[in-house]
């Protein structure tokens, strides 16, 4: 990253005349600086507080075992990588101010930004060491502490804070940070973990009195189900009572209500991405972080079936976390006292578009969200379920790569008109090609599966009969509900294929199977 | 002896650079307990691994009760019992639901069986699994690789975490009824006494060799020091010593 800076400032000094001000407009600043260095932030976040190596869902703290053996003091063992992730942020932040915004004459700050930054980290170290009472407490917590240090410094700049103000605000972090480390890295080094399901237990009972598995795959399902399924949720039943109680006392503000309705329903889909990424790899062993354990790995289960099983709960698990939204939401608007302007708007919309056409498009947007969900849960299997580290850790640095260059270019896109018009001249072309590499990749893997006997012939013929299922179904709607004068119906068959899940889905079987017999 | 129930061929397998094992040939009848000892790292953990498919053979060939692991998984492991070392049963579940699962993957599964080992072991059914102790753990998943009688029995260091009695009394016992009932045991230990005591068949491995794989009575009687019969400790270190 230093030597990327490093490269950036060299082309401003060197090719630039001296005194001439390189113009980085948002868009530019954004696609060089800001978001390499953003991603660059995020790896040092998960790699100086561990959180790449373990399970983020876990109640335990994430702390190393190993290194909580080692003969130094609880205080250093919460120090030492709290001092060295620091150093490197600050580094970051000071090279990336000398190396490029100096030279740019991109006017910034000097210490506050790394002072948030390194704050932003210990407080990422606290709360990963910590032991939680509840599975996912984890995330929850982290992404509500963080956001709120963010609002506050937000709120500091929009009340135009100096930055002595921001020092102050700021200052005091690291050091209660290392305090809190300390005491959450003594606790993990006591095994002091504490446990609040045991009031949930009543409810864990009814499923005793159930009779025995009918099938193996039934108890497979279970399994699934119990270890991994109910972690959305979970996490959807912490997070709804937050997002609809602002519901309350904005009861009379329709854009506000509108914009709870909107957040409440991406919850599910955005949730499903952080649990896919906990829970991908279940089963794996304490000697081997990321492979199959040998009691799921011994199961006398094709690879197919327990990858079938896994699926099926994920079906389930969305299903879940959507029921609770379905039934959650008519209440909250109900007791809050704003379900007459929710009422109100969707006479407006029936009015507008005729009854039939806006139940099509509320059913159609459920599905899509429901199905959005279940996507986000599986799409990445097939990394997890692949046992190898180098995958998954490979795969994350090519998504936040990807995030990098895709991001900048979008906003980029979104200002230049002859980018736009050049984009939507030839959407199809683009769309077409990525079907011919989403379909080319499909037919690889189903020979793939064919050669390996992963998946019967009959097997796959049901699969491919149920997807070309959905692609039409899929197709059809979209065909009922876009105007034909506004998309192609060629381009809207493209959409459809492109967006029922199908190569990845598919690839989780054969990556079980690398996994399972290596 | 009657047929052979797992067939290893000339097995060859490299981790990166370091050989796990280097042309291993094994043949276990049916019925016959088969006692696998080496060193820490000799690579027993390996060729058992091989034998329930979970690695795939670099070279050579596995077979067993004469079908493919790694090709047919469920075949093969619908008629084995495990029990790993590494002590993975899920932490999550109840003893009585780790029963409940389990028995629905075999339909020879026997409850009257599974109740009376539960009882032997001294299993509470309600308690989680996670907080039993390692020795209960082992116990765990013991009963549940013997209790729908299978007609392989692989355990890998059965005795790593129990106690000397469960050890002594409990799995010599339950080895030796598996074999009188004509099914098959394959065991890896460190332990040599408690092998000698119970392996009708011993397997030296070092070094991912096979340095000595014969009837125990045979192995003895050719080791015989004037006219004594040495212990099955003796002759490993006279024979791992030379290897």
């Amino acid at each position: 990253m230093i030597g990327y800076l490093f490269v950036l400032a060299i082309i401003k000094l060197v090719i630039f005349e001296r005194g001439q001000r390189v113009n980085f407009d948002e868009e530019s600043f954004a696609f060089f600086v800001a978001v390499p260095v953003a991603a660059t932030f995020l790896y040092f976040l998960s790699v100086f507080s561990f959180g790449l190596s373990g399970d983020l869902a876990a109640r335990q703290s994430m702390y190393p075992a190993r290194m909580l053996a080692l003969p130094v003091t609880t205080s250093a063992l919460a120090g030492l990588p709290m001092l060295y992730g620091t150093s490197v942020i600050v580094v970051l932040w000071f090279g990336m101010r000398l190396l490029v915004l100096w030279p740019a004459d991109v006017d910034v700050p000097v210490i506050w930004p790394a002072l948030l930054a390194a704050s932003l980290l210990a407080w990422t170290q606290v709360l990963t060491w910590m032991p939680y009472p509840l599975r996912g407490m984890r995330v929850i917590i982290t992404v509500l502490w963080l956001a709120a240090i963010d609002t506050i410094v937000m709120l500091a700049l929009y009340l135009k804070a100096s930055e002595a103000v921001m020092l102050a605000i700021l200052a005091p972090h690291v050091p209660l940070a290392w305090l809190a480390a300390r005491s959450a890295v003594a606790r993990a080094r006591r095994g002091d973990v504490p446990e609040w399901r045991g009031r949930f237990a009543r409810v864990g009972r009814i499923e005793e009195v159930l009779p025995h598995f009918p099938s193996p795959a039934r108890a497979q399902l279970w399994f699934e189900w119990r270890q991994s399924g109910r972690s959305l949720p979970g996490l959807v039943a912490i997070l709804l009572p937050f997002e609809l109680a602002l519901l309350f006392p904005f009861s009379h503000t329709p854009e506000l209500i509108f914009e709870v309705l909107l957040l409440v329903a991406f919850t599910p889909p955005v949730m499903a991405v952080f649990v896919a990424a906990t829970t991908a790899r279940s089963g794996a062993t304490t000697s081997d972080a990321h492979g199959l354990s040998p009691f799921v790995a011994t199961r006398p289960l094709t690879n197919g079936s327990l990858i079938a099983a896994r699926m099926k709960a994920m079906i389930r698990s969305a299903l879940a976390a959507w029921m609770l939204v379905l039934v959650a939401t008519p209440l909250a608007l109900r007791f809050s006292g704003a379900a007459p302007v929710v009422i109100e708007r969707a006479r407006r919309l029936v009015e507008v578009m005729e009854m039939p056409r806006a139940i099509a498009i509320l059913l159609l947007g459920l599905a899509v969200l429901l199905a959005s969900t279940w996507k986000q849960l599986v799409q990445s299997l097939y990394i997890g379920m692949s046992g190898r580290e180098w995958v998954v850790k490979g795969s994350v640095f090519a998504a936040l790569t990807f995030l990098a260059v895709a991001l900048p270019l979008a906003v980029w896109m979104s200002r230049n008109r002859k980018a736009l018009a050049l984009l939507f001249n030839n959407f199809a072309l683009i769309a077409a090609v990525l079907v011919c590499l989403k379909l080319s990749a499909a037919v690889w893997i189903a020979m793939r599966l064919r050669d390996k006997r992963l998946l019967s012939d009959r097997r796959l013929v049901i699969g491919a009969v149920c997807w070309d299922v959905a692609v039409f179904a899929l197709y059809g709607l979209l065909v009922w509900i876009v105007p034909a004068m506004l998309v192609g119906r060629s381009v809207l068959a493209l959409i459809a294929i492109l967006e029922v899940p199908l190569a990845r889905v598919a690839a989780a079987p054969l990556a079980l199977a690398w996994n399972r017999h290596r | 002896m009657s047929e052979a129930v797992i067939e290893v061929s000339r097995l060859t397998r490299r981790f990166g650079a370091r050989t796990a094992l280097d042309s291993v040939s094994l043949s276990v009848a049916r019925g016959a307990v088969y006692g696998l000892v080496g060193a820490n790292g000799a690579g027993k953990t390996t060729l058992i691994k091989h034998i329930l498919g979970l690695l795939r053979p670099g070279n050579g060939s596995v077979r067993v009760f004469g079908l493919d692991p790694v090709a047919d998984p469920v075949g093969v492991l619908s008629r084995i019992g495990y029990l790993s070392e590494e002590n993975d049963l899920p932490g999550w579940m109840t003893v009585e639901e780790l029963i409940r699962y389990q028995r629905a993957f075999y339909p020879r599964w026997d409850d009257a069986y599974a109740e009376e080992l539960r009882q032997t072991f001294a299993l509470d059914p309600t308690a989680k699994i996670k907080t039993l102790s390692k020795g209960q753990k082992a116990r765990a998943g013991l009963l549940i690789a013997l209790a729908y009688r299978p007609e392989l029995l692989v355990l890998d260091e059965p005795s790593s975490g129990l106690d000397p009695i469960v050890r002594r009394d409990i799995l010599g016992a339950v080895i030796r009824t598996i074999a009188d009932e004509g099914r098959t045991v394959l065991f890896s230990s460190h332990l040599l006494e408690e092998v000698e005591q119970v392996a009708d068949h011993v397997t030296m491995i070092s070094q991912g060799t096979i340095v000595l794989s014969a009837p125990l009575s045979e192995i003895k009687e050719s080791h015989r020091v004037d006219g004594r019969l040495p212990s099955l400790d003796e002759i490993f270190v006279a024979r791992i010593g030379k290897a």
